[in-house]
């Protein structure tokens, strides 16, 4: 897998520190929401609906405390990533049962030039199944933290 | 709060989010998420549900286009049909974004869908 660099699908107004949603579900929503208001989404019913299908597909928690929620949307008009911090914890169903504290929602263009979806995907994955790095986002409290954490 | 998909262009662009899912599958499954035959089952299922909801002739419509460019459903953006990139008139524009009908570019037969 090619390595990409995350940051600049990363946007301020896509950056939730404290979730206020208790429930997968609610997350989900809250976060597809999030993109409405930053204004990259007209319509929420579409995003969520191609969500939730993805969830029936297997749980996107990868374990760890991590899910990465995703999926192609006609219409999501490029690569985004949207993130949020859940201090209590989510019950995801993930891969080790765990509850998911940090969710990363990837939404992605039916098709796009340069194809960078799968690749953003992967690198994503890469980067937070490194346990030193994955540690410090639960700290997070501000989007530059954040973004210089995804620098290092 | 999100509400929910009720018109013919949204259900037919959750059939088009769903057959990308669909074929994207096991490029996903090789990034190490967890993908079950059950929820392969269930997405299979889920298109079949979906189908029932779309008018006959649009469903026609849809899987023509898809057959023919991948992608029956593309977006607009700044008046161009981004299937073929030409000028929508404004007899169309005008209406796009109520997603109460479903407009197809006169250019090249795509439906279209009003990302903003």
């Amino acid at each position: 897998m090619e390595k990409v660099e995350l940051v600049s699908y990363f946007n301020e107004s896509l950056f939730i520190p404290a979730l206020r949603a208790k429930t997968k579900d609610g997350v989900l929503e809250e976060l597809v929401d999030c993109f409405v208001e930053a204004k990259f989404l007209r319509n929420p019913a579409i995003a969520l609906e191609m969500v939730h299908r993805r969830e029936q597909l297997g749980s996107t928690g990868i374990g760890h405390g991590i899910a990465i929620p995703h999926g192609r949307t006609t219409a999501a008009p490029e690569v985004m990533i949207a993130f949020g911090l859940s201090k209590n914890g989510i019950d995801w169903q993930a891969m080790d049962n765990k509850p998911v504290h940090l969710v990363f929602m990837v939404l992605a263009p039916p098709q796009e030039l340069n194809n960078r979806y799968l690749p953003v995907l992967g690198r994503l994955v890469e980067v937070l199944s490194e346990p030193h790095h994955r540690e410090k986002f639960h700290s997070v409290t501000t989007y530059s933290d954040f973004i210089n954490l995804l620098k290092s | 709060m999100s509400g929910k998909i009720k018109t013919q262009i949204e259900f037919l662009v959750a059939l088009q989010d769903l057959d990308i899912m669909i074929k994207e599958i096991e490029e996903v499954k090789e990034l190490g998420f967890e993908v079950n035959g059950e929820g392969s089952a269930a997405l299979i299922s889920a298109r079949e549900e979906l189908v029932q909801k779309i008018k006959k002739p649009m469903l026609a419509a849809y899987e023509r286009l898809r057959n023919r460019y991948k992608r029956a459903i593309v977006p607009v953006k700044d008046d161009n049909c981004l299937g073929c990139f030409m000028k929508l008139p404004t007899s169309i524009t005008a209406h796009g974004r109520t997603d109460k009908e479903v407009l197809v570019c006169e250019n090249c037969g795509r439906i279209l869908y009003w990302l903003s």
